[in-house]
C-alpha cells in the first residue's frame, strides 16, 4: 500500500514538473516567435504606465523634498533653539552657543534677533500723513552675517547687490516679496513695488525708533512662505535699535546646523542633557504648515497613482486578452492533445509576467536615464524651490508590485475563461 | 479495445435540442482501422468526439482498454488523452510558433515518460517523409505536409488509438492518397488502432471496417 502511495506521489510530482516544463516551453516559444508587434505594443504600454505612475508620485515627492530643503537651507537650518513659552528672548547667547558647539554633531550655530518694522519706500512722495504710500509691515531679522553664512543660504540667494558685512549698520537686505519685482509671487500692491539695491527705505520699529537704511541687496531664497518676506540687518544694528545694553547678548532664536547624516532628534536629546535652555525643535516642526498641504498632495498623488494603475491594468488586460482570444483555437488543440489545463494557464501567466518584467525594465530605464536626468538638468522653477523628481524606492516597488498583480490577472483571467469552455466549442465553436 | 454502450448525445435543451447520437453500441478491436462514414449531420464527428474524450455523452458508457473513461475527472481525461490517444484534425491544427519538430515532440515533452522524445519525434517525421524539414514552421509547409506532421504528433506517445476527423477533407487528391497510405502503413506495420471519420467513398479502400451512421444511429457495420 505504502509503495503504491509513494509511486502515486512520485507520478504526481513528475506530472507537475513536466507540466511546468511544458508551460515554460510554450511561453518561451510563443513570446519569441509570436506576434512581435503585439509584444512591442504591450511592453511600450506597460513601460509608459510605469513611467506615468512613478512620475506623478516622484513629482509630488519632489515638491515635498524641495520644500523641506528650503525650510532647512533658507529658514531654520536643522535645529532651532527658541525661548521658553513665556519668554520673548534667549539670554546669554554666547554661552549657549559655546555649549552647543561642544557637540561634535553640530557644525555651526547662528543667533538671530527678530523684530518687525514698518518699511516704507519713497515715503517722501507721500502727500499726507495718512497716505500709506509704498509701505508694509514685515519681519526684520538681525543676524551675525558670518555665522549666518554657515547655517542658511541667504548669502547665496542674492539676485541684486551684495551680502551684509559684520559691521554694517545702515544697510539692509530685502526679501523679494518685500522688494516686489517681477520675480515676486506676491501681488505688487502688497510689496514695496520694485525696490533696487542702492535705494533708500525707512523703517519704523515697534518702539517708535525710525531709521533710514540703504538697500544693500535683494534676495530670493525660494522660500516664499516666510524667508522671502523677511528683511535682514546685522544683529548689532537691531540690538542697538531695540536697546543695545539689554539686547547685545540676546537672541530670538539660535539656528543649529548639524553635520551630514546626523539625526536631529538625537542632537536635541543631547542638547537637553547638556542643559541648553529654551525649547529645542527640529526643522520638521517649522515645516508644519506645509505638512498638511503636502499630506493632502500625497493623498491626491496616491489617488492619481491608483487610477493610473487601474488604467494600466485595464490596458494590459485588454491587450493580453485580445492576444489570448486570438489563440483560442490553438488552446483548444493543446487541450485536445492532452496538454494539462494548468500548463496552458501557466504558459499564459508566464507570458504576461514576461511582458510586465520587460515593461518595468524599459520603464525604469526611461525614468532613470531620461525623465529623472531631464528634470535634474532642467528643474521646474517653482516659488517653493527648484523642483526635480525625487524617485523613491518604496514608490517604485509599489508600482512594480501593482503592475505584477495586474499582469497576473491579465494573464490568468482570459486563459482561465477559455479553459472553462468545452474543447469542441473552443476548436469548432459549436 | 474500445467499447461504447448505448451512447446518447443531446445538444441543447427543450425544443431547441438536437439528438445527435441516439444509442450507439459498438466495439473496436485493437489494431483495427475503422472508418466512420455518413452524411453531413449523421453524427459521425460527434461519435468520434465521444470516443476520443473530447466531449462527454449525455448518457451511456465508454470503455477504453477496460477503463470506464466517463468516470474520469477532467484532469484524468486530459492525462489519458495525452498518454493513450492521438488526434488528427480536419483543419490545420499545428502550433504556428513551434517548428515541425517541436510540434511533434510537444506531447512527449509533456508526458515525460523517460523516453528520448527528440529521437522518437525525428523517427516519426522520417516515417511521414518530413525528416529533412525539422526546422520548418507550419506556415512553410503545404496542407498535406501539415497533416503528416499532425499524424507524427499524434503518434509520438505511442497511443492506444489514433483518431482522425476527416483528415483529408481539406487536401487535394494527391496529398489525400499520401495521408491515407500513411495511415494504412501505420496500421499494418505498427498494428496501430485507427478510427477515422470520413465521407469520401474512396477511403473505404484503405480501411478494415466501415461503420455507417444515419441520424445518430449505426445503420451498417461492414468488416472487409
Amino acid at each position: 500500500m505504502k509503495y503504491y502511495l509513494d509511486k502515486t506521489k512520485h507520478i504526481a510530482r513528475k506530472q507537475l514538473w513536466s507540466g511546468f516544463k511544458t508551460a515554460i516551453f510554450l511561453a518561451f516559444k510563443s513570446t519569441l516567435r509570436g506576434n512581435r508587434w503585439a509584444l512591442v505594443l504591450i511592453v511600450i504600454v506597460l513601460s509608459f504606465s510605469f513611467v506615468n505612475l512613478v512620475f506623478v508620485s516622484s513629482l509630488i515627492a519632489g515638491v515635498i523634498t524641495s520644500m523641506d530643503n528650503q525650510v532647512v537651507n533658507a529658514m531654520v537650518s536643522n535645529v532651532v533653539i527658541s525661548p521658553e513659552e513665556d519668554d520673548y528672548y534667549l539670554d546669554d547667547v554666547e554661552n549657549i552657543e559655546a555649549t552647543v558647539l561642544q557637540l561634535p554633531e553640530v557644525a555651526a550655530t547662528a543667533p538671530r534677533l527678530i523684530s518687525s518694522a514698518l518699511i516704507e519706500y519713497r515715503w517722501k512722495e507721500k502727500v499726507s500723513q495718512s497716505d500709506k504710500g509704498k509701505s508694509g509691515t514685515w519681519e526684520v531679522v538681525g543676524v551675525d552675517p558670518l555665522k549666518e553664512e554657515d547655517v542658511t543660504i541667504i548669502h547665496e540667494s542674492l539676485i541684486e547687490g551684495s551680502y551684509l558685512d559684520p559691521d554694517d549698520r545702515d544697510q539692509i537686505l530685502l526679501g523679494i516679496e518685500i522688494a516686489g519685482r517681477e520675480q515676486a509671487v506676491t501681488s505688487e500692491f502688497l510689496t514695496l513695488g520694485g525696490v533696487h539695491a542702492g535705494d533708500k527705505v525707512r523703517l519704523t520699529y515697534p518702539n517708535g525708533i525710525q531709521k533710514e537704511y540703504t538697500v544693500k541687496g535683494i534676495f530670493r531664497a525660494r522660500e516664499m512662505m516666510r524667508v522671502d518676506h523677511q528683511a535682514y540687518v546685522t544683529r548689532k544694528e537691531l540690538s542697538s535699535v531695540l536697546d543695545r545694553h539689554v539686547f547685545y547678548d540676546r537672541a530670538s532664536e539660535i539656528l543649529v546646523k548639524t553635520r551630514e547624516g546626523v539625526s536631529e532628534p538625537s542632537v536635541i536629546a543631547k542638547l537637553q542633557e547638556m542643559g541648553v535652555p529654551g525649547q529645542i525643535r527640529t526643522w520638521d516642526e517649522y515645516g508644519g504648515s506645509m505638512r498638511g498641504v503636502m499630506s493632502t498632495f500625497e493623498i491626491i498623488g496616491g489617488l492619481i497613482g491608483g487610477v493610473g494603475l487601474v488604467v494600466a491594468a485595464a490596458v494590459m488586460f485588454i491587450v493580453i486578452y485580445i492576444n489570448v482570444i486570438g489563440k483560442r483555437r490553438q488552446i483548444g488543440i493543446l487541450r485536445a492533445i492532452g496538454i494539462p489545463q494548468r500548463s496552458i494557464i501557466v504558459s499564459y501567466l508566464l507570458q504576461s509576467l514576461f511582458y510586465v518584467v520587460m515593461g518595468v525594465i524599459l520603464g525604469w530605464l526611461l525614468v532613470q536615464f531620461v525623465v529623472e536626468p531631464y528634470f535634474r538638468y532642467y528643474p521646474l522653477d517653482l516659488p517653493t524651490g527648484l523642483l526635480s523628481l525625487t524617485v523613491e524606492w518604496p514608490t517604485m516597488l509599489g508600482t512594480v508590485m501593482g503592475l505584477f498583480i495586474a499582469g497576473v490577472l491579465a494573464g490568468l483571467i482570459p486563459a482561465y475563461t477559455i479553459m472553462r469552455q468545452k474543447i469542441i466549442k473552443i476548436i469548432w465553436g459549436n | 479495445m474500445i467499447i461504447a454502450r448505448d451512447v446518447h448525445r443531446i445538444y441543447g435543451v427543450g425544443n431547441a435540442s438536437t439528438h445527435a447520437l441516439k444509442g450507439i453500441n459498438l466495439e473496436i478491436e485493437h489494431g483495427e482501422f475503422v472508418a466512420i462514414m455518413g452524411r453531413s449531420g449523421s453524427g459521425k464527428s460527434t461519435l468520434m468526439h465521444q470516443l476520443g474524450l473530447l466531449d462527454r455523452p449525455t448518457s451511456g458508457q465508454i470503455f477504453i482498454e477496460g477503463q470506464d473513461v466517463l468516470k474520469m475527472s477532467i484532469g484524468e481525461r486530459a492525462q489519458f488523452r495525452l498518454e493513450r490517444l492521438g488526434y488528427v484534425f480536419q483543419e490545420q491544427s499545428l502550433i504556428n510558433e513551434l517548428t515541425i519538430f517541436e510540434n511533434v515532440y510537444l506531447p512527449a515533452l509533456c508526458l515525460n515518460n523517460g523516453r528520448d522524445y527528440r529521437k522518437k519525434a525525428r523517427e516519426l517525421l522520417e516515417i511521414v517523409g518530413l525528416g529533412e524539414r525539422l526546422d520548418h514552421y507550419p506556415s512553410e509547409t503545404s496542407g498535406g505536409e501539415q497533416q503528416r506532421v499532425a499524424i507524427a504528433r499524434a503518434l509520438v506517445n505511442e497511443p492506444h488509438t489514433l483518431f482522425a476527423d476527416e483528415p483529408t477533407a481539406s487536401l487535394d487528391v494527391e496529398s489525400s492518397i499520401v495521408v491515407l497510405r500513411l495511415f494504412k502503413k501505420l496500421n499494418r506495420e505498427l498494428n496501430q488502432t485507427i478510427v477515422m471519420v470520413t465521407h469520401e467513398p474512396d477511403d473505404e479502400d484503405y480501411v478494415d471496417r466501415v461503420i455507417r451512421l444515419k441520424d445518430g444511429l449505426i445503420t451498417q457495420d461492414t468488416h472487409f
